[in-house]
């Protein structure tokens, strides 16, 4: 295992290069050249790409259609992270807490992550249809005809009926990190509490979610960047509309990267995207971490 | 958390209560994975006039017409193909970095598991255009080699998380017994240390498979568009192409959620360590 200082070590080589040079081809290779595009008016077809300056990032910032995107993304984002959470620690604590069943209940709640987003986009698209949908006969059922309406066809409530799919399938996947970390909580700790007085919600307040923190940071953080990410459900249910009121960054840029042929202009989208992530990531990461226990 | 209960084997309201909830949570979970189920064995008219009934007979039509009017055979192969061999090669290669990175510290492997480690917050979106052209140029742009190759250098991120902190756990005296018996570290890794590894990578497959075999976009615009590309490829160009035949596409939906189901069904807990250990890293 020791090595002499200096020399490079052949056996680590070995064992890293087939990653290293896969992950440098594949990812970093594409990731850095998509820099250089975005100062481009490329297509995506043909070999002759003319540098623009700084043009595609013009647009970026002074056109409305990303501006839109931006503001899709964000609420969107925000209305996945915030429900996903809170869904997610409440399943948690039922499947920590019920007396029967629990193996059920836990894989009941991860099942919707199993499935792709294209299947569940598609199923909740049928659901959610006006005449023939799931979702309008159970109002009918329960008297609430009222209520009806076509939900993906309202610009006002599309973006939070995708929404709505996209937390039915995330919350499982947030479920376990929580379920995992609840049980790490030492139940000497509660007891000890109880025996003090503690009431059951004090207990939660004050000694549970304090030494959860930990899994709620990675939650927030992994519900955010993949709330940015989301393309699958929005492409089968919308493909961006009524209008564009479902488009988002991520649509945006496959839309004008493919359906009108302005890759150059695609990718300086995608920068920024990944800029977004990068601050978000470090602001949670400096916010929130700050604020958690460790024992 | 629980309180003692008094009185031998009472149960208490609270419980039921708490058991009353989560039924009702997975009954709404489970509603829409259940609607698909059943509807890919219902006649068109049936999941319109009553999506939640039950079908009343062993209903093969939409499968029949599914293979008769698609090349869904197609499909099923490339999602097999491009899933069971980018989930080989990723096990041969991915395991091997992480243990030199992880054994063998150094200013150089530290740098390099903050390069992989940095690949996993790039979003696919963003490379996905360079990412054709060099396809294309490597001449593997529509066949199944360049998602292989791109879903082999997505999986090194996680992986290295998965398998440096799953090494940690793994005792030192193993691998030095090995060596002091004239093992190569080749040898060591493969025969001694990679076996002890199951658990990693038990997790590891399921997590990523379920990604490759679920994956829309890569195959959606990597592969040739003459032929069909993948089942959740096909199930989307079903829902533009058959708008008046929803059973054919339910019957497509349901050759892509069986297959995680038994997966899930079977290996269950590898899915829940593999999420929790990549999270504690995270």
């Amino acid at each position: 295992m020791t090595k002499k200082k200096g020399k490079i070590d052949l056996t680590a080589t070995a064992f890293i290069a087939p990653a290293f040079i896969l992950f440098t081809l594949f990812i970093m290779v594409p990731t850095i050249s998509s820099f250089y595009y975005s100062f481009t008016s490329w297509d995506g077809i043909s070999p002759k790409v003319t540098f623009i300056g700084l043009a595609n990032y013009k647009e970026i910032l002074t056109g409305g259609r990303f501006r839109n995107a931006l503001k899709n993304t964000f609420l969107l984002t925000l209305f996945i992270s915030v429900l996903e959470n809170l869904l997610a620690l409440c399943l948690a604590l039922l499947v920590d807490n019920v007396k029967w069943w629990k193996n059920f209940f836990r894989s009941a709640f991860y099942i919707p992550v199993l499935l792709s987003g294209i299947v569940g986009g598609f199923i909740w698209k049928i659901m959610y249809n006006y005449n023939f949908g799931v979702v309008n006969s159970l109002l009918n059922t329960f008297g609430l005809g009222a209520f009806k309406q076509d939900w993906l066809g309202n610009p006002a409530l599309t973006l939070i009926m995708v929404g709505v799919v996209l937390v039915w399938k995330g919350a499982g996947y947030y479920m376990i990190i929580y379920l995992a970390s609840l049980q790490s909580v030492s139940t000497d700790i509660i007891e000890a509490a109880a025996i003090d007085g503690a009431s059951p919600w004090q207990r939660f307040r004050h000694i549970i979610l304090p030494l959860i923190s930990g899994a709620f940071t990675i939650n927030f953080t992994l519900s955010l960047i993949n709330g940015l990410k989301v393309f699958d459900q929005i492409s089968v249910m919308t493909d961006g509309g009524p209008g564009f009121s479902t488009e988002t960054i991520v649509y945006l840029l496959y839309k004008v990267g493919f359906s009108e042929g302005r890759q150059g202009f695609g990718t300086a989208v995608g920068v920024v995207l990944l800029f977004i992530i990068i601050v978000l990531n470090t602001i949670q990461q400096k916010f929130l971490r700050s604020r958690e226990v460790q024992l | 958390m629980k309180k003692k209960e008094k009185g031998g084997t009472r149960v208490k309201p609270a419980a039921i209560a708490v058991f009353a909830l989560a039924l009702i949570l997975a009954v709404i979970f489970l509603v829409p994975v259940f609607f698909a189920l059943i509807s890919a064995f219902k006649s068109n008219g049936d999941i319109l006039k009553n999506p939640l009934a039950l079908p009343t007979s062993l209903y093969l039509k939409n499968f029949q017409d599914l293979f008769a009017q698609s090349d869904f055979v197609t499909a099923i192969k490339h999602s097999l193909i491009l899933t069971v061999v980018s989930e080989v090669l990723i096990v041969c290669i991915v395991p091997m970095a992480a243990y030199a990175i992880e054994r063998r510290q150094s200013k150089a492997t530290a740098l390099v598991y903050t390069y992989f480690l940095a690949g996993m917050m790039i979003p696919f979106h963003l490379y996905m255009f360079p990412l054709f052209k060099e396809m294309r140029t490597f001449h593997i742009y529509g066949t199944l080699t360049g998602p292989i190759l791109s879903y082999i250098a997505g999986s090194v991120g996680f992986g290295t998380l998965l398998y440096s902190s799953f090494l940690k756990g793994i005792p030192l005296e193993i691998e030095e017994a090995a060596r002091i018996d004239g093992c190569n570290p080749f040898q060591t890794f493969w025969q001694v240390t990679f076996p002890l590894l199951g658990p990693c990578t038990a997790s590891m497959v399921v997590l990523n498979g379920l990604n490759i075999w679920n994956d829309f976009l890569l195959p959606f615009l990597a592969l040739p568009s003459n032929v069909a590309k993948t089942i959740t490829v096909e199930v989307y160009s079903f829902v533009g192409q058959y708008t008046a035949r929803w059973d054919i596409v339910f019957a497509g939906t349901v050759c892509s959620i069986v297959p995680a189901l038994i997966i899930f069904i079977m290996l269950q807990k590898y899915f829940v360590k593999g999420i929790t250990a990549g999270a504690a890293k995270g």
